[in-house]
């Protein structure tokens, strides 16, 4: 997957400017037990370099300046010997990762702001197809999500939020809350109480938050013959997704009968089962369970560069107000010119751009942003 | 705390901290299983025995004394008659022992401290779990981690979480669901002890019952491997790895298991093999089910196997690429052969 129009010229721009950023933001405060972790990169020539370790911050940030990679990735795990082969690193547990994504919404804006690029010439189609332009190429999409999009997402993080607050009983100090530098977010729990769990048991957890796998059982109703009876749950239909379930239907510990004039309206024991699951879906959060089920991924490193938008990953300590374009927009300002493939309108930083198809000069962090998604190239233009 | 379990409780839990505190304080010693009073001891452990292997639990309940030299012994049986399927299964149904004992207590018992008491030692003690037991409700209620450790390895759907009563970090179980949490974990912490247990000599009472039992059973297990797993649907496969792990299957999967299989051309004979394995198993309720699906007893309808259509609403389809288009596992693989 390459999404980088690969020139000389736009690579140089880009490792300019990105060297430049960790060059001047040697911390990375979110990033604990370095030692622990294994490291991996992408090169600019898509390359994936995975089983690096570093024994400090200092280590690391001398690396990223030496070779600034496109994306850094660290992983969640803690490993004794984090740079061997993955069967002889010794993991000794793993960050709980959450990872949400404006595109799983299928947000019906997103027609508006997404772009086809052609894998091969880098021409930016109106439609999913054949490059118009060459003939040859396959396009991949690019999206500039808009104020909707981050809205929309906002909201599924907050729910996210609920489940691992007041369900899992989660501590807000062990919750951090990244931008993912493109269009999603990232939870990271550090709570040593789970480091341990294994895979089916974070597989369980996302089933959990997706809303997947409720059974008509766990509210009562249950399968007999042909046909179906009514049997509320001992434990009661109170907390959990049970609750949620029973204040969307309506009901309570006493509501029986109203219970099945529900499960008949909806067509019997498996029209009721079809309901549910819309149900659970619509109350669930779309979370990427492949990525929290992994204990030994590697996620992208929380500040640095995301390679698809030149944003960074970045810390987002109050939802509701963060603002991705201003927040984890961290490139230089220095001015050059461009070539947009297209017509487009984006802000950054509190400006806000229109540009043409036509030679542009802006700050670095748009031409970055622009390159990143491959909108536009550099220009030589001075 | 003042409160404390009795010994008539004791009685039902011998592998807790106290029994062997019981042993050591009486100094008795592994000779004394050669004394001729000790005959009766080795005799039940080895009534026990035989019937766990039966497939039955074993539900006489004696003296404390009694009952905690009956478990050394049976631990001791085990060891050296030294098959492995013996082991297994027999941690299995002392695991199911404990199990029915503790639901009783838990659910008959008015003390709430005493249930606590109770939960606390055999779930804190031996698993490090903490367990609170509600004092309103008689609920129990532990940590969703602590609950994720066990639950994610059952394969029935009610276990996952999002079926559960969920709370501020904490999982609400009733006394039974709380004690089948911890079914495999007590049968696996029995047979380990079987497993690590180091012994220089076996009383050689001990050892001549055991030598006995060997040349009973020992020929009972031999067919258990006939069936190669060749090309069977995801679905079957995945029925077969819980019965080969020695786990409970649920009813439906059990009946698709059968089904298959006789449809697949295997006879009775076979399909009662394949469920030895399951931890439940009684040869007699098996032949009697097996036959009934092969239409050889009662209604003389074959049953035939479940479509993927009812398998999936089962929950029992883990479907892969192969599987599209099916209608029935029975169809799986046919198509290669052209
Ligand atoms: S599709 Fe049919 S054969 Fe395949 S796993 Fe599901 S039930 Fe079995
Ligand atoms: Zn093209
Ligand atoms: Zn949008």
């Amino acid at each position: 997957m390459i999404q980088v129009q690969n020139t000389e010229e736009n690579i140089n721009f880009l490792r300019n400017v990105f060297r430049k950023y960790y060059f001047e933001n040697k911390d990375f405060p979110y990033l604990y037990s370095v030692e622990k972790r294994e490291f991996g990169y992408r090169k600019f020539d898509s390359l994936v370099i995975r089983h690096i370790s570093f024994k400090n911050t200092g280590e690391l940030v001398a690396e990223l300046v030496r070779n600034v990679p496109l994306d850094v990735y660290y992983s969640n795990a803690y490993y004794g010997l984090p740079s061997n082969p993955i069967n002889e690193k010794q993991w000794e547990g793993a960050d709980l990762i959450f990872d949400i994504d404006i595109k799983d919404l299928n947000l019906p804006c997103a027609h508006e702001h997404t772009y086809y690029i052609c894998n091969t010439c880098g021409h930016v189609n109106p439609e999913p197809k054949l490059c118009v332009n060459c003939n040859k190429g396959k396009t991949y999409d690019t999206s500039i999500p808009c104020k909707k999009c981050l809205t929309s997402i906002k909201k599924e993080a907050q729910k996210l939020l609920d489940f691992l607050y007041c369900d899992l009983g989660i501590k807000e100090k062990f919750v951090e809350i990244f931008f993912s530098g493109n269009a999603g977010f990232h939870f990271h729990v550090n709570d040593p109480s789970i480091r341990s769990l294994d895979s089916y048991s974070r597989a369980n957890v996302t089933d959990y938050i997706i809303g997947n796998g409720f059974m008509c059982e766990s509210i009562g109703v249950r399968k007999y013959r042909n046909g179906f009876v009514i049997k509320l749950p001992k434990s009661g239909i109170v907390t959990g997704w049970r609750k949620k379930i029973a204040s969307n239907l309506g009901i309570n510990q006493k509501s029986e009968l109203k219970l099945k004039k529900i499960v008949e309206a909806s067509g019997g024991y498996e029209g009721f089962r079809n309901e549910l699951k819309k149900m659970t879906r619509k109350n669930g959060v779309p979370i990427d369970g492949q990525v929290t089920n992994d204990i030994h991924r590697v996620f992208r490193l929380p500040g640095s560069i995301n390679g698809k938008s030149g944003l960074t990953k970045a810390k987002c300590d109050d939802l509701e107000s963060f603002n991705p374009n201003n927040e984890a927009c961290m490139l230089s300002d220095s001015e050059v010119y461009v070539n947009p493939k297209t017509k487009l309108k984006i802000t950054l930083k509190n400006n806000t751009f229109r540009l043409d198809d036509a030679l542009e000069k802006v700050p670095s962090y748009v031409a970055a942003y622009l390159i990143c998604k491959g909108l536009a190239s550099i220009s030589n233009a001075q | 705390m003042s409160i404390k379990l009795g010994s008539s409780e004791l009685a039902k839990y011998p592998f807790l901290q106290e029994a062997s505190e019981y042993i050591h304080e009486t100094k008795f010693d592994f000779e004394e299983f050669n004394r001729p009073e000790m005959i009766h001891i080795i005799n039940r452990a080895a009534e026990k025995l035989e019937s766990e292997l039966k497939g039955n639990v074993y539900s006489n309940l004696d003296e404390y004394e009694i009952e905690v030299m009956t478990f050394m012994v049976s631990l001791l049986l085990i060891k050296s008659i030294g098959l492995e399927e013996v082991s297994r299964k027999c941690s299995l149904f002392e695991a199911m022992r404990v199990e029915k004992f503790l639901t009783t207590d838990l659910s008959n018992e008015r003390s709430i401290e005493k249930k606590r008491l109770l939960v606390q030692k055999i779930f804190l003690e031996l698993f490090k779990i903490n367990i609170d037991v509600d004092s309103t409700s008689s609920i129990c209620k532990l940590s969703v981690p602590d609950y994720l450790q066990r639950a994610s390895k059952m394969n029935e759907q009610e276990w996952k979480l999002i079926n559960r009563s969920v709370k501020d970090g904490y999982v609400y179980l009733d006394t039974d669901e709380t004690v089948r949490l911890i079914r495999n974990e007590l049968s696996n912490l029995i047979y380990s002890r079987i497993k690590n247990m180091k012994i220089v000599e076996i009383p050689i009472s001990i050892k001549s019952k055991a030598d006995e039992l060997r040349t009973k059973y020992s020929g009972r297990y031999v067919y258990r491997n006939q069936f190669k797993i060749l090309e069977y649907p995801p679905c079957i496969k995945h029925a077969m790895e819980i019965i080969n792990k020695g786990e409970n299957l649920p009813h439906s999967a059990r009946f698709m298991l059968a089904t298959y299989m006789l449809a697949i051309g295997k006879t009775v004979e076979d399909v009662i093999d394949i469920f030895k394995n399951s931890p439940d198993y009684n040869e007699k309720i098996t032949r009697y089910q097996v036959e009934h699906l092969a239409g050889k007893k009662g209604s003389h309808i074959k049953y035939s196997v479940p479509s993927c259509d009812r398998l999936r609403s089962e929950d029992l389809c883990f479907a892969v690429k192969e599987c599209e288009n099916l209608i029935n596992p029975i169809q799986f693989g046919r198509r290669k052969i052209i």
